[in-house]
């Protein structure tokens, strides 16, 4: 099984910024003192982009799909990695099937 | 170059304890990675990546939360700007990483260091400054310790790799997951990620703008173009409402 060209040049183009990152600061920054402005930036930016991501879950049309959002939501702010992924898949299937689109 | 003679000054069976010491210190986030590794291959190769190709993904890239991302967003065949773009954005708190790192490693001479920043994710971060925090504290003249990061960072690289091939061998045999509501996984590990980094209701403030905007971009255009819209309007207002 012969890994994708296409593929591998989009994985090795995603190490090569990531990498850039982890030495940038260090080789560039390490001196310097950043404003707080560029800071609060480099802070807020992962979370922007982690929750345009999975923005399409909050606009579904389906009330199912968004009563197990919901639930899935709540149970992230309580709850470790594997019961908050099992609450949303369980919550889903369920409200799916009691609520027909 | 007195650098290159520290770097190189402690002896090797002291080495070897120290980076043992870091193997250790690793094992409950290794054990905490494992589930974001299995979801994470399961889900590529949901998207079509095979067996081989996730762990050359997580063993090249090494980065959860930009990987999770990419994978979300992969087409046949990828978008090279967005993914990026997006790798881009979501990494650059390395930037700051390493630059909170530097003065830690300053004995050490960068063909050391380099290498070794590979590694550097939040957690092997986390825990080397706040190990060498404390060395300083214990008045250790060199307070960061190279072989102890490097212990921590074996241990968390070999758990991701292995376990996100092993979840995307694993994936196949669920099948299509978004049938059953697998589908919500994805969302659920992206709010967990997201109480991770959870630091207060003024920091989340630009998410909501992100949020909002990346709803809007996401019913009005077609493409994955909600992804940079919402980022960059959240991070503009991040910019916008960060104290002079």
């Amino acid at each position: 099984m012969m890994p994708d060209p296409a593929t591998l040049g989009a994985i090795l183009l995603m190490a090569i910024v990531t990498y850039a990152t982890r030495i940038g600061g260090y080789l560039l920054l390490g001196d310097r003192i950043l404003s707080p402005r560029m800071t609060a930036v480099m802070d807020a930016a992962p979370g922007c982009v982690l929750v345009s991501v999975i923005a399409p879950a909050f606009a579904a049309g389906r009330s199912a799909d968004l009563i197990a959002l919901v639930a899935t939501l709540f149970a992230a702010t309580r709850l470790p990695l594997l019961p908050t992924v099992l609450i949303g898949v369980a919550s889903a299937a369920m409200l799916r099937f009691m609520l027909p689109a | 170059m007195t650098g290159m003679t520290q770097g190189r000054s402690m002896p090797v069976p002291e080495r070897r304890a120290e980076l043992a010491r870091g193997l250790r210190a690793s094992l409950p986030v290794m054990i905490g990675f494992i589930p974001f590794a299995l979801v994470l291959g399961a889900q590529a190769s949901a998207k079509g990546l095979g067996a081989l190709e996730v762990p050359i993904l997580t063993g090249l890239n090494f980065g959860g939360g930009s990987e999770f991302a990419a994978i979300g967003l992969w087409t046949s065949p990828p978008h090279l700007l967005l993914i990026g773009g997006v790798t881009m954005l979501v990494n650059c708190r390395h930037l700051l990483m390493g630059a909170a790192f530097a003065p830690y490693l300053r004995h050490l001479p960068r063909r050391q260091v380099l290498p070794a920043l590979f590694f550097m994710c939040d957690e092997s971060w986390a825990m080397g400054l706040a190990d060498a925090r404390l060395g300083a504290r214990a008045g250790r003249s060199q307070p960061f310790s190279l072989a102890y990061y490097l212990g921590v960072s074996i241990g968390l690289y070999a758990t991701w790799v292995a376990f996100t091939a092993l979840g995307a061998l694993l994936g196949p045999v669920l099948g299509d997951i978004t049938r059953y509501g697998f589908d919500m996984a994805f969302p659920a590990v992206f709010l967990v990620l997201l109480r991770g980094m959870w630091k207060s209701v003024r920091a989340a403030m630009p998410w909501a703008v992100s949020l909002a905007v990346a709803i809007a971009v996401y019913l009005l255009v077609p493409g994955a173009w909600y992804v940079p819209a919402g980022a960059v309007a959240g991070v503009l207002a991040a910019c916008a409402w960060a104290r002079p």
